[in-house]
């Protein structure tokens, strides 16, 4: 494996002269194919028999042909990796967030295992479960995975995807691949706005159309090409890279479990393009041809079979693959995140009264509601329980310290319900605020995603009791929701309007309020954990019937 | 004259492979210096997180005081231990101690519900990870720096130029020296 930067830099010198060189190849081929095609279509001789370009037409093709390519490689390897990880949609990571922390910790850890590679974690807020890595000419190194993925493996499972990621970074086939991802991209655009000019321009003239149709051939023709370069590309590599990532991480049965959980679910929602298939660590557009070895499935799958990757990580591990699949069965993911105790009673009034030293004297007792009204009050004032001998600062009291929650600064909103100031708070890792008195919780709209994907708090008996309730008073609540929308509350954050109050989405029967201007969403009291029960087990409350 | 070619020839050649060889023994000496730069990197960051940690469950644990003092003291050794050694052993010494540490935050609710305790003990198992990754990487690299000067013919270069083998930076902890349990 190449581990220094030199033969790196040297390797990958050598790949984008290849790269360079294969650009201009397919482009004449391209244009002496057209030139071929236009020759004896259009200007066809008297004679018959095909006319083979000249020697000056093939040179002008070659001219255009180098042209085009430099143009194209100029328009593709600029920003690389901004475009490349913002046609999967990936964003960078919420530093707020304790699951991307959680990321953060990992990706640095597996970077040292690599010998001090710099690499940015990066997120694609989708449910599927799959990650990628890019790399470009400057040395910038990406890992991106899935919140799926975050929500649904154990640390050791994710740290080998991410070794298998910084093993395609680290033997610089990582930059490969990219460097062809987004080369192919361009055709990729083409080939669908083409298709999409198509369908419109039908009305066109005659030649026009046969036009459209030679350009449209020469591109599906060009796609195909760099198709079965990346395929190549990227078959042979991701087994390699599972062999380095076990050198990484010294753990074959973690990858071998990560590639299993991965392959069992879901790991086709990363709405990737066709392009964009060899950057993942399983193929995110499975097709029956995957789990093939011959010749075909060599040439046109992104990637090996599942079976043969993980058979081989259960050798290097002295397992088999029953052990394997008796270790998943009670597989419990341990979560990153602290519990907090729900319940659903209200949260407990404020009963005992306080003094509080002023001016050398004690002032009250007052209620808690009181001392809200009395304003100077301070952290390190005196304060005295009634009845009680022991004296203290107010922080002392933990009941107390909510009096100073109005002095926060106002951005970050006000509750809708009660009017005091909203806190900050960590709910499953998301950053969200909270309303302390009502429970209510206001929910950035970008943020949902992560709740509803994450699954680290266990709902309680109660919980689960008012979820089936509201799924099956689904066709009541509709009617009433949608005979006449409602304003109710007035955004807690951006204050701009009323929030709408509706159906989260139209077959989750929980009504929440959304803001119509910022989109985030209040949460009622139960709310939020009703809505995550309801999506975890939309097939049995929802869809009993198969239908909705 | 054909012999005095011949002769200039083999002494050239061979001039060409000493210095080829030299120039990739200082390549992988480089490297390992590298790797040794890495893990002193995470052992300092290890050292600024415990204060932290110590700061913030010291209230919570009026009784437990011999096992903060352990560990304050184990971080200052560590500190100053200055040769490969007695830093590994240092190092070892200072893990054991937050273990138990760790084991002892198991036993108070309040600290185990605590978010900032949760997220200073993530931290420090991510630091431990990645001092052990470092030391992965740098034993590797001490590998293939040994390696090659005292394989042949190698060697006679690292004999002539003087280089010395490297330590390892092992760990002396009995218990880590077992093979890790199996447990999902």
């Amino acid at each position: 494996m190449p581990f220094t930067f030199v033969e790196i830099e040297k390797r990958k010198s050598r790949v984008i002269v290849f790269a360079f060189f294969f650009l201009i190849l397919i482009y004449f081929l391209t244009a002496y194919l057209l030139l071929f095609i236009i020759e004896n279509w259009f200007l066809r001789g008297e004679e018959g028999g095909l006319l083979w370009p000249s020697l000056e037409h093939s040179l002008y093709a070659l001219v255009a042909a180098v042209v085009i390519a430099f143009v194209h490689w100029l328009n593709s390897t600029d920003n690389l990796i901004l475009k490349l990880s913002s046609s999967i949609n990936a964003v960078p990571l919420d530093p707020k967030d304790l699951y991307h922390q959680y990321l953060q910790n990992i990706v640095d850890e597996v970077a040292i295992a690599t010998g001090g590679r710099k690499i940015k974690p990066m997120i694609i807020p989708s449910a599927g479960m799959n990650a990628f890595a890019l790399d470009d000419f400057a040395g910038h190194s990406i890992i991106g995975v899935t919140e799926g993925l975050l929500a649904r493996l154990n640390r050791s499972q994710i740290e080998a995807v991410v070794a298998h990621e910084a093993a395609h970074i680290a033997s610089g086939d990582c930059f490969t691949t990219t460097l062809v991802c987004s080369l192919g991209e361009l055709y990729e655009v083409s080939v669908n706005k083409l298709k999409a000019t198509l369908g419109q321009e039908n009305r066109g003239s005659n030649r026009g159309v046969g036009l459209i149709i030679l350009i449209y051939i020469v591109l599906v023709f060009t796609n195909f090409l760099s198709k079965t370069l990346r395929c190549f590309l990227s078959r042979a590599s991701e087994s390699r890279a599972d062999a380095i990532a076990v050198k990484l991480v010294r753990n074959p049965l973690s990858l071998a479990e990560a590639l299993k959980l991965i392959s069992q679910k879901l790991h086709s929602q990363c709405g990737a393009q066709d392009n964009m298939q060899s950057i993942f660590i399983v193929s995110p557009q499975p097709n029956s041809l995957d789990e093939k070895e011959n010749l075909l499935a060599n040439l046109f799958s992104t990637h090996p079979p599942i079976k043969n990757r993980v058979g081989m990580l259960l050798a290097m591990a002295h397992l088999d693959e029953k052990s394997l699949d008796e270790n998943l069965k009670d597989f419990v993911r341990v979560s990153p995140v602290a519990k907090p105790v729900f319940s659903l009673e209200a949260a407990p009034p404020r009963t005992g009264k306080w003094s509080f030293m002023r001016d050398g004297i004690w002032n009250g007792p007052f209620s808690f509601d009181e001392l809200k009204g009395i304003s100077g009050i301070l952290p390190t004032q005196w304060f005295k329980a009634e009845g009680a001998e022991q004296v203290g600062m107010a922080f002392d009291f933990p009941e107390l310290m909510d009096l100073f929650d109005k002095n926060l600064p106002a951005s970050k909103g006000t509750c809708p319900n009660c009017k005091v100031a909203l806190q900050e708070f960590s709910y499953e890792g998301v950053p969200v605020l909270r309303c302390n008195y009502c429970e209510g919780y206001f929910v950035d709209h970008y943020k949902i995603n992560r709740l509803l994907i994450r699954q680290d708090y266990a709902p309680a008996p109660e919980l689960v009791r008012l979820a089936k309730l509201v799924a099956e008073s689904k066709d009541k609540m509709m009617l009433r929701n949608y005979k006449n929308p409602r304003f109710v509350i007035e955004c807690p954050v951006c204050k701009k309007c009323k929030m709408s109050r509706q159906f989260f989405v139209y077959s989750y029967p929980v009504e929440i309020d959304r803001c119509t201007a910022c989109s985030g969403v209040w949460f009622d009291k139960t709310e939020l954990e009703v809505l995550q029960y309801i999506h975890d087990n939309k097939e049995t409350l929802l869809y009993k019937d198969g239908a909705f | 004259m054909v012999v005095m070619l011949v002769l200039l020839f083999i002494v050239i050649v061979a001039a060409i492979w000493f210095f080829a060889t030299y120039n990739s023994l200082i390549g992988l000496k480089l490297r390992v210096e590298n790797a040794w730069s890495q893990i002193d990197v995470q052992l300092k960051r290890r050292h600024d997180l415990i204060p932290n940690l110590v700061e913030t469950v010291k209230g919570y644990m009026a009784y437990e005081k011999d096992t903060l003092e352990r560990v304050i003291k184990a971080r200052s050794q560590a500190i100053d231990a200055s040769n490969l050694k007695d830093k590994a052993q240092a190092e070892n010494f200072l893990t054991q101690t937050l273990r138990s540490l760790f084991a002892v935050v198991e036993k108070y609710p309040d600290l185990k519900a605590n978010q900032n305790v949760l997220q200073l003990q993530g931290e420090l198992t991510s630091t431990e990870n990645k001092i052990s990754f470092a030391r992965q990487y740098f034993n590797d690299e001490v590998q293939n720096y040994n390696t090659m000067i005292q394989t042949v013919p190698s060697n006679f270069v690292a004999g002539i130029a003087n280089f010395q083998k490297k330590e390892f930076f092992e760990i002396e902890d009995a218990s880590q020296k077992e093979p890790p349990q199996v447990k999902l």
